[in-house]
């Protein structure tokens, strides 16, 4: 949200504009300092190398500062997480968002089982995956990017949902889609939007 | 890979309840405008139990097709946004607003206690708050976490007592051990766990009693059993009773000082247009009255397919029909000292505004001027200045409360903030 106002406005006003690029230059400066606790798991780039951790590269803006909210508020239930965003601020969240935004992200690797994906593709098309993740799978606002996203997390998010163990804060559009998901058809969706391009 | 367009173009949309949601991106409405009309048989146990995540379009219309609840910033405005919104408010000559306290993500009912302590609820953030005034700095402190949609609370007695859905819960002492209020003790439990328009308000009355809305766990439909209807419950013994029946979402209310009769807001249902039907406001005059929901709306509007051979004519009417979509939410009567004498006694309602709606209206605080007896109700917007553009919000004023000076405090969930408005004559 704040790229696109600082967007519009520099459209308009020049002079303002230098000012707040230079801003959010310094910004970026102390965002970069304060998430490089981030990279010890989500990796270099926000592209993460460990298992059942996500890559964050290129996620909406709001879907990184949802999360973080969540993770805040306890809606969201993580032992590492939690303590580290404890005593984060409000404009800590909405930096963090938009420095993973505008992060490269990952490329899916040649897809090893092109089978598996074409199931996982029936499934996204029967659960309506797209309808909010949008037809590139790279989510937009809200909505997380799935494309390029570690195939084991998303096994692991997904089930999360469909035990109730994450629920997102109010009602729930996830926890209600991975309800009625089969395993099959969760560790097939997950195979082709990991190898997603 | 866009293999599956065409025939899967059926927008699922548009997550959750505006806080979750954020979709309404503009490929998702272009998607939208293809897709086929959403249709749910929403009378059963399975939908009201696991409802799917846009269960709020299961009416909808070609002509209001594309229409969802919109999301706010995750972490409201900033301290800068607000001090810009607050000049772009309008009020009466007099009257002044100002930032009471910011980064109250997802402000809901609020709740003063004995000692001058501000509780504050949320939507599905799940936080509860406590405002300290520190010499007129304010210092918001989570003191609760992890709840379900605790909208609504109260304090009675030393108690906070807060609702989240199908828990009332019991925080003794709260004041004194905000920093551990451990888990409480549930007073009250036989509510159903649905979701949708499951979340509560509390107007608590001269006898200690709690009213607490049961909304339908859909738009429109016959409701289960245990809903659409307003209760009276005793928390001290758990004994409840209903006292409205036909009552669709209410998420606000007030005990007339006057009278002691309830009064409450109510939402009607979404997907007729743009201008039908109006959402109410309404009284209570004798327990069990029946205020026309799913059957009647607005009090002369039958519903084209829930009227089942009903006449609005057997309902209680509105006191007052306050408009189209306008979400009507917590309201009070004003029984301060501050504002002129002609507002003595007035109901404030805070409009949330609309999203089933081409063009948002509500999203204002609301004057009704109306006697004991509720008739002859007249309205005027009182505060307004929250909607930009046509499907725009810088707020949404949810809830009303009024401060020892007789200023009133308003809680706004889009910004995640407190407004103070007082007035004085100069």
């Amino acid at each position: 949200m704040r790229a696109v106002r600082f967007g519009i406005l520099s459209v308009t006003l020049s002079l303002a504009a230098l000012a707040i690029v230079r801003a959010q230059a310094s910004d970026n400066a102390a965002i970069q300092e304060k998430a490089a606790v981030c990279s010890g798991c989500h990796g270099e780039n926000g592209i993460s190398q460990t298992e059942n951790i996500p890559s964050l590269a290129g996620q909406p803006d709001q879907f990184i500062q949802w999360q973080l909210v969540f993770f805040r508020a306890g809606s969201r239930k993580n032992d590492q997480m939690q303590p580290i965003v404890e005593e984060i601020t409000n404009e800590d969240i909405r930096n963090f968002g938009a420095y993973f935004a505008q992060m490269t992200p990952p490329k899916a690797a040649e897809d090893g089982d092109p089978d598996l994906s074409k199931k996982g593709a029936q499934v996204a098309v029967g659960r309506r995956c797209a309808s909010c993740h949008t037809d590139s799978f790279a989510g937009t606002k809200a909505v997380a990017r799935l494309a390029g996203q570690r195939e084991e997390y998303l096994v692991k998010a997904l089930h999360d949902y469909k035990a109730g163990q994450r629920v997102g804060g109010g009602v729930a559009a996830m926890a209600d889609v991975a309800y009625h998901m089969s395993d099959e058809e969760i560790t097939a969706v997950s195979h082709y939007l990991a190898y997603f391009k | 890979m866009k293999f599956h367009q065409t025939v899967f173009q059926s927008v699922l949309a548009l997550a959750a309840v505006a806080l979750l949601a954020g979709t309404s991106a503009v490929s998702a409405q272009q998607q939208d405008k293809n897709r086929q009309l959403k249709k749910y048989e929403s009378g059963t146990k399975e939908f009201w139990t696991h409802p799917p995540d846009d269960w709020f379009l299961g009416d909808e219309t070609e002509a209001q097709k594309g229409l969802a609840p919109p999301s706010g910033p995750p972490t409201g405005a900033s301290e800068a946004e607000l001090a810009a919104m607050m000049k772009k408010i309008k009020l009466p000559a007099g009257f002044k607003i100002e930032v009471y306290a910011p980064g109250v993500l997802a402000a809901r009912q609020m709740a003063w206690g004995d000692k001058g302590t501000l509780f504050v609820g949320s939507f599905g953030l799940g936080n509860v708050y406590a405002i300290k005034d520190n010499n007129g700095k304010k210092e918001v402190k989570t003191i609760l976490k992890g709840l379900n949609m605790p909208t609504g609370l109260a304090f009675k007695d030393g108690a906070l007592y807060v609702i989240a859905v199908d828990k009332l819960i019991r925080y003794d002492n709260a004041e004194a051990n905000l920093d551990k209020l451990g888990d409480g003790k549930v007073v009250y439990d036989d509510m159903p766990s649905y979701a949708a328009h499951g979340w509560k308000y509390i107007a608590v009355d001269k006898e200690g009693w709690f009213y607490l809305p049961f909304g339908p766990p859909f738009n429109v439909g016959v409701p289960p059993t245990s809903v659409s209807q307003i209760r009276r419950v005793d928390p001290k013994t758990g004994n409840a009773e209903i006292y409205a029946l036909g009552v669709r979402n209410s998420v606000g209310g007030d005990v007339d000082p006057r009278t002691g009769k309830y009064w409450f807001t109510e939402n009607a249902r979404d997907w007729i247009s743009d201008d039908l039907p109006s959402d109410k406001l309404n009284m209570i005059s004798k327990i069990g009255e029946h205020f026309g929901y799913p059957y009647c709306h607005q009090g002369d509007l039958l519903d084209t397919k829930f009227a089942m051979g009903h006449k609005c004519s057997e309902f209680t009417p509105p006191v007052l029909n306050l408009g189209a979509h306008v979400a009507p939410l917590g309201m009070k009567f004003y029984t301060g000292d501050q504002f002129p004498a002609e507002y003595k006694n007035n109901i404030l309602i805070a409009e949330h505004g609309s999203w089933n709606r081409h063009k948002y209206q509500g999203g204002n605080i609301t004057r009704v001027i109306v006697g004991p007896d509720g008739k002859n109700a007249k309205k005027e917007v009182f505060a307004s200045g929250w909607i930009e553009g046509d499907q725009g919000y810088l707020g949404r004023p949810n809830d009303i409360i009024l401060a020892k000076d007789g200023s009133i405090l308003v809680a706004d969930d889009w910004a995640g903030a407190i407004y103070r408005i007082s007035y004085s004559k100069k």
